[in-house]
């Protein structure tokens, strides 16, 4: 710590802090228009000048270190005069368009010109009067308002290393723009309207609909990931208007991806049901709650009695909150008195979850978000997490940036491989045998503790088991050389802190349990806490989803449960239940083998679906339950971090729907068994209790468990390439492509392919292709793309319209695995 | 190896070889070998002489005779008197001007005679395309010495002794930086030199690389060994190709003779040394813009939160000094501080180079110690004003950083701090003598236009109070100046230095504060009078012809444009002024001061009277200034 003067007062600041991050940690406001204090300083707006004593010239705060002893001015005369010449020069060519700007009211320059008085006006130019830059789906670029602050610029290269705007010419006709006048097409975070710190970046779907002070704000978190970032939503008349990020606030710490940004429209969708639905010959007819719920209880009643209790199964939702799925598994255990219940955590997190389990002999895992924060070395497993967990994948960035060794395998190039320390290239699916190969060398030259080791349960096996990983073979099945294999294990190895991370879903099909326990055994060899293995929960409440008991094997709070049916029985195996209800899931859009759940679900005899919108899955419904929607209601989401986040109502649900936790309160009261007493704050009190009691059962014992590596589903001359399944922005799961928003940056499956497959097979770039795999076909647009090898294609599983999960398998041991397709030109 | 008995100089500068250098290089080698001289007298091509006002020069040696203008026409005359019958060649010969006899010797050549060359000290001498020239000429000695006999710090402490200060304009204690830069202790360190010469006008740099680039390349080393540094780059603007090319040669050949690269000298010392390309931003010549460039990125200055010598390129520790300066430098080993003290001043030791161009006789490349007075470089080494009935009016020191120094202060030597309190600074040597046919309000919008065009557009000060100052003087220039412009100029002059991030922006007023200064009065000629009396401004002046001195001699009829001069031959012409362009051919043409500019919207002679009478000192009047001279 070091000691200085700030306009007379004696402040403490952290040795190499600057002069303005001083000054702000002590409360002393200087203006400035392009700090950020997550990229480096840029000294360009010159409002935080300040006059040092001893120093011949007023000095940029932002870009100045406090010195010990120093003594500073914020607001001397000089000061004063010279940042108010700044303003002047600032609002010569500014258009003053404030009447017509998304911004005013909320606007820097605003409150900066108001704080220091009109300008003396000595002088009078021509207004900047370009048109605005509209290439592109969300934002809109307005140079005229610009003060090229390059907050933007630099947030979106050294924030979000996505780099796609720059500063497009010189001196004062610079604009910022995407280079040579291409349309902005990026990662659509949006942070860089955030940082605006005027309305030069437009969002275009809140443009002209409203006054910032006309706007209710409410912090909530965001539907979309595990990652449960704060959003600070702005409502007017009952529905959102905007989405933003604010600094400081939430775990997230005001950044923000592009999905919760602009994604939350998906609650505004025209598919959203309105009242209850009873099929009658057929199709869906509307009907009362009353005539639902009677419904639903004589059909189940009847069920029961015939086939018993475990003839009916309950699938939870990711996408509900805490209290809705343990109303959910509650009605499901207690009134129904079936342990046949599941969810999609079940192909990704769940499937994680166990293996975890089984390695390090302990529940809820949990993801924190700052963890890849002063790791001296990270191993990401084919994954793009700066695509399915922004947020945290900002993390990994930044901590290469900080100087961690980020190592990361992936068989195509992404953002991540391209901003990694070490890109190993290897082949889809491959992560087992890498993780293998890794430990085969750090055991080989003994670069890990011995006595930890093989301390460790089932260690000599495990050693045995790795005998066949000789280098040549895992660079064999890897693709990647030995001197690559060799120095990465090495630098893994001997860096003091580490952590090995990736990501599960429904939605991809290249690691399952299996890489979770190969990264467990490595965990276990180098003797690192289990918490160097950082898996993100999926969705928005996947953690809080399973640690309620939303799954076969177990009740809330990882207690022990009878064990019963999983999705695996219930969707894929006809016949295994009579009855199904599903809450705020869609398995005949998401789940895998589409095909095969579809027939599974039109095999039912009664098939109860509660959800927000009319999902595929409902089409098939029996009867059809309107839920509140994420904003709709108030309830906990538990975040990858397991922190319980209030979300909060801030829209009005469409006329009939209900919180789903209150329509199963309903169900079972007329069921005749009361489970609540239509009080929210019951169930969380109940959840709370439970909790204090599952907190002092954690144990903790460690196993090695050898696994193989097994390739995924084998190609042939009829499906000669491999489709791997990949998340793409701004989507996450099924629920973003109900956002209209979303859907004018991304709103179909595109299939990548690399070009020489392309030319082979005659597919042109933006042609359209017929991808078959054993199970079925269906149609896409191809992009021919150099960042992906031969013999393998990429495409993303959100658009339910695109049904590519008809081409997919359940590999039944928790999770996809590649599939073999065929491509043909269309 | 043969000897020859006489070696011509013949300089391959860019502003000879523009003028044909190469082709009489030919013309030479091929006359040479007629008359059977090709044994005994041998061509060598060398790099600027730095009398470029004449080109092509060379030097004959040992005979130090200097020729100008070579044609390829008169080359055979020339060997033939010269070099087969030992009579040299007066028609190519120096001549003072207006006066008629032939100063045969380049030491009795006032140009040269007032020169020390330090920095220069090769040129003319060799060829900058042969490392064994530099090395006959002690090239290299430094080096050794350097490694073999001195540590760092003492290598250090020279310099520090020394008193030299940054070349490049700053005029940082260069001492001082290789100290911060030995102190920090870090596994790669960076020795930058910044060849990015922009300032218009200027060309010392680009004369230095292209004459003796291994000077350079040789006090980078030293820099290298003083800091421990392993790694130099020079960057070079890519519009000085000539320097670019013998840079390179000069790098291969100090790789090839072991002075680059692995083991220099068998004393375990690698140094590896690279051209960067500039593309041509002015702003790339600022420190840390350059960096920003050689790491591939936009050249904009960063904030100096950190010192170059702490964060530098690539965040490195990184020694930065221009191309002078390290020229300097062997010399300075070689001969000790205490020698380079004995040039220049207390403060402002040792010699600088400028580049000298602009309204005088002598345009070229000189070096004089730093006590020399402006007098002294104009009118002595320069020849004083070119035109004749032209009067000196300023001298524009700095380039756009600099400013404009009238007449009264030429007798101040060009030491940093007395430069700096003219209003102008030292920069990088660019000297542009002005006469009086220049406007000064135009002056001070022209470098405005340059700032501002090429400001990079990060800092608010820079980026918008540049335009803003040059619109207002383009105002000023087009009649559109009004009372008090002058007032808000210098206040927003003060607060753009006072604000702007960096040199470009903290200097960027200089121009018009030194004019206004100096030159206040026409400044307000031009916003209350509407009048330029230069005539530069053409919207702020209108020609007319004085009856009693207009000879009708026809010359500005026959030299105007438009056709808006009429008038019969020997009596008295007359400008019609609907037709006139104000293009000011006239005036220049005119030999007897008959040509008057007066302010916009005179009608005549009489009418313009009134109107100066009204309140315009007459001495600001060109045409009365005129008129003294031509008495």
């Amino acid at each position: 710590m070091i000691e200085l003067t700030i306009n007379g007062k004696k402040i403490g600041a952290e040795k190499g802090s600057t002069i303005l991050q001083a000054a702000l940690a002590n409360g002393i406001k200087i203006p400035h228009l392009c700090y950020d204090k997550r990229v480096k300083p840029h000294g360009g707006c010159r409002l935080c000048i300040v006059e040092i004593e001893g120093q011949k010239k007023l000095e940029a705060s932002c870009a100045t270190l406090a010195a010990e002893g120093m003594k500073v001015w914020t607001d001397s005369p000089k000061v004063k005069r010279v940042r108010q010449t700044v303003l002047e020069l600032i609002l010569i060519h500014h258009p003053l368009d404030c009447p017509v700007c998304d911004k005013a009211g909320e606007c820097d320059l605003q409150d900066l010109v108001f704080q220091y008085g009109k300008p003396k006006g000595r002088f009078v130019r021509e207004k900047k009067n370009a048109q605005p830059y509209t290439k592109g789906p969300l934002l809109e670029l307005n140079s005229n308002r610009c003060i090229l602050c390059g907050k933007c610029v630099r947030l979106c290269a050294e924030h979000q290393c996505r780099g796609a705007l720059g500063f497009i010419g010189r001196g004062f006709p610079t604009v910022v723009q995407p280079a040579f006048g291409e349309a902005l097409q990026c990662d659509y975070c949006g942070q860089c309207g955030d940082v605006c710190p005027t309305g030069a970046i437009v969002n275009k779907s809140s443009k002209f609909k409203t006054r910032p002070w006309f706007l209710d704000e409410k912090d909530t978190v965001c539907p979309f990931c595990g990652c449960g970032c704060t959003l600070t939503l702005g409502t007017m008349d009952g529905k959102i208007v905007r989405s933003k990020g604010k600094e400081d606030r939430g775990v997230s710490k005001g950044d923000l991806c592009g999905r919760g940004r602009f994604g939350f429209d998906f609650i505004y969708s025209e598919n959203r049901l309105k009242s209850p639905m009873i099929k009658k010959s057929g199709a869906l007819r509307p009907a009362s709650w009353d005539e639902a719920i009677q419904y639903i209880k004589e059909r189940l009643n009847k069920l029961s009695t015939v086939y018993g209790p475990s003839s009916i199964g309950g699938i939870g939702s990711p996408r509900c909150t805490n209290e809705d799925n343990y109303v959910f598994q509650k009605f499901m255990r207690k009134v129904l008195g079936s342990n046949n219940i599941d969810s999609q955590a079940a192909f990704g997190y769940g499937a994680a979850e166990t293996a975890l389990k089984k390695a390090f002999g302990r529940n809820g895992h949990r993801t924190d978000l700052n963890s890849p924060l002063g790791k001296e070395a990270i191993l990401v497993i084919e994954s793009d997490l700066t695509v399915s967990h922004p947020v945290f994948g900002l993390n990994l960035l930044r901590a290469k940036r900080e100087g961690s060794l980020l190592i990361v395998a992936d068989s195509c190039e992404t953002k991540l491989t391209r901003h990694s320390s070490r890109f190993l290239r290897i082949k889809q699916g491959t992560g087992v045998a890498l993780l293998n190969g890794l430990m085969k060398v750090i055991l080989d030259r003994k670069l890990f503790d011995i006595e930890n080791a093989a301390a460790v349960n089932g260690y000599q096996e495990f050693g045995r088991s790795l005998n066949e990983y000789t280098l040549d073979r895992v660079c064999r099945i890897t693709g990647i050389t030995e001197k690559e294999l060799v120095a990465t294990a090495e630098a893994f190895a001997k860096a003091g802190k580490r952590m090995v991370t990736f990501s599960v879903g429904a939605s991809e099909n290249t690691k399952g349990p299996d890489t979770v326990l190969a990264s467990g055994n490595l965990i276990n060899l180098l003797g690192d806490s289990p918490d160097a293995i950082q898996i993100p929960a999926e969705n928005a409440n996947t953690f809080g989803l399973y640690q309620l008991g939303v799954r076969p094997d177990g009740g809330p709070f990882y207690t022990e449960a009878d064990r019963g049916k999983g999705v695996s029985e219930m969707l894929y195996e006809p016949g295994s239940v009579k009855a199904l209800y599903i809450m705020g899931a869609d398995p005949a859009a998401t789940f895998p083998d589409s095909v095969r759940v579809v027939q599974a679900l039109k095999s039912l005899d009664l098939l109860i679906v509660q959800d927000i919108a009319l999902t595929e899955t409902a089409k098939l419904a029996n009867v059809v339950l309107p839920a509140s929607g994420w904003a709709e209601k108030y309830g906990t989401f538990t975040n990858t971090e397991g922190l319980a986040q209030e979300v909060c109502k801030v829209s009005e649900p469409p006329l009939q729907s209900l919180p789903d936790w209150l329509i199963l309160e309903k169900i079972a009261s007329a069921m005749g068994m009361k489970i609540g007493n239509n009080d929210r704050r019951e169930i969380a009190r109940e959840i709370g209790s439970l909790n204090g009691q599952y907190n002092s059962q954690r144990v903790n014992s460690r196993s090695f468990h050898s696994v193989h590596y097994a390739a995924g589903e084998e190609c042939d001359e009829g499906y000669p390439l491999t489709m791997v399944l990949r998340d793409v922005l701004p989507h996450a799961g099924s629920i973003s492509t109900r956002s209209k928003t979303l859907n004018l940056a991304v709103s179909e499956a595109i299939l990548q392919i690399n070009g020489r497959d392309a030319r082979r097979l005659g597919i042109r770039d933006n042609g359209h292709v017929k991808v078959s795999s054993r199970r079925g076909s269906v149609y896409l647009k191809a992009s021919v793309s150099e960042n992906l090898g031969e013999g393998v294609v990429y495409v993303p599983a959100h658009f339910p319209h695109n049904a590519v999960t008809s081409l997919t398998f359940n590999s039944g041991r928790g999770g996809n695995s590649t599939d073999a397709v065929r491509i043909e030109p269309a | 190896m043969e000897k020859a008995r006489t070696h011509l100089m013949l300089c391959t500068g860019t502003g000879c070889v523009a003028c044909g250098t190469p082709k009489v290089a030919a013309a030479l080698q091929e006359e040479l070998k007629k008359k059977g001289l090709e044994r005994e007298i041998e061509i060598i091509l060398t790099g600027c002489n730095g009398y470029c006002a004449e080109g092509p020069v060379m030097a004959v040696y040992p005979d130090q005779v200097f020729y100008q203008k070579l044609t390829v026409e008169e080359v055979p005359t020339l060997v033939e008197e010269h070099f087969l019958k030992g009579r040299p060649y007066q028609k190519l010969m120096f001549r003072e001007h207006e006066k008629k006899t032939a100063i045969p010797l380049l030491k009795d050549i006032p140009f040269f005679k007032y020169q020390v060359l330090l920095v220069l000290r090769n040129k003319g001498l060799i060829n900058p395309e042969k490392i064994d020239d530099y090395i006959a000429r002690d090239g290299y000695q430094a080096l050794a010495k350097s490694l073999t006999a001195m540590t760092p710090e003492e290598i250090v402490k020279v310099v520090a002794d020394s008193g030299l200060r940054g070349r490049g304009g700053a005029g940082f204690p260069t001492g001082k930086k290789w100290e911060l830069g030995l102190k920090i202790k870090s596994d790669v360190k960076y020795v930058v030199c910044n060849g990015d010469e922009g300032d218009p006008g200027a060309f010392m740099d680009r004369s230095v690389m292209e004459a003796d680039p291994h000077a350079v390349i040789e006090g980078m080393i030293i820099c290298g060994i003083a800091t421990q540094s392993h790694k130099g780059y020079i960057y070079v603007r890519a519009e000085y190709p000539l320097a670019v090319k013998r840079l390179q040669i000069a790098i291969d050949q100090c790789y090839e003779s072991g002075l680059l690269g692995n083991n220099i000298f068998g004393t375990g010392f690698d140094f590896d040394l690279e051209i960067y390309q500039g593309a041509g931003a002015f702003v790339c010549g600022e420190a840390t813009a350059l960096m920003r460039s050689i790491e591939g990125k936009r050249g904009m200055p960063r904030p100096k939160l950190w010192r170059s010598a702490v964060k530098g390129l690539w965040d490195r520790p990184t020694v930065l000094n221009n191309v002078e300066t390290f020229a300097n430098i062997p010399q300075i080993i070689l001969n000790g501080a205490e020698w380079y003290r004995s040039f220049g001043t207390e403060k402002s030791a040792g010699t600088k180079v400028f580049a000298l161009t602009g309204a005088i006789h002598n345009v070229g490349l000189v070096e004089v110690p730093m006590d020399t007075t402006l007098r002294r470089i104009i009118y002595d080494i320069g020849g004083g004003i070119k035109k004749k009935g032209r009067k000196f009016k300023a001298v524009q020191l700095g380039g756009p950083s600099g400013g404009c120094i009238p007449e009264e202060l030429l007798d101040i030597p060009v030491t940093y701090e007395d430069v700096k309190d003219s209003g102008a600074i030292v920069g990088s040597g660019g000297m542009v003598v002005m006469d009086d046919s220049n406007c000064m309000v135009n002056i001070a919008k022209y470098f405005l236009e340059f700032t501002a065009d090429e400001s990079c557009g990060k800092c608010v000060p820079c980026r918008i109070g540049t335009k803003v100052m040059h619109d207002m003087l383009a105002d000023i220039c087009e009649g559109r100046g009004k009372e008090g412009d002058i007032e808000t100029l210098e206040e927003l002059s003060e607060d753009i230095i006072e604000a702007s991030l960096c040199g470009l922006g903290q200097s960027a007023p200089n121009p018009v504060l030194s004019t206004i200064r100096y030159f206040r009065h026409e400044y307000e000629l031009h916003i209350k009078h509407k009048w330029c009396p230069t005539g530069v401004c053409r919207d702020l002046c209108t020609f007319h012809i004085d009856e009693a001195l207009c000879k009708g001699c026809g010359a500005c009829l026959r030299a105007c444009p438009s056709k808006a001069i009429t008038g019969e031959k020997k009596k008295p012409h007359a400008i019609m002024q609907d037709k006139c362009l104000h293009c000011r051919s006239c005036w220049d043409t005119c030999k007897f001061n008959s040509i008057r500019i007066l302010p916009a919207g005179v009608k005549n002679i009489e009418e313009g009277e009134i109107e100066i009478l009204a309140g315009v000192a007459a001495e600001s009047w060109p045409g009365t200034a005129k008129a003294e001279v031509a008495k």
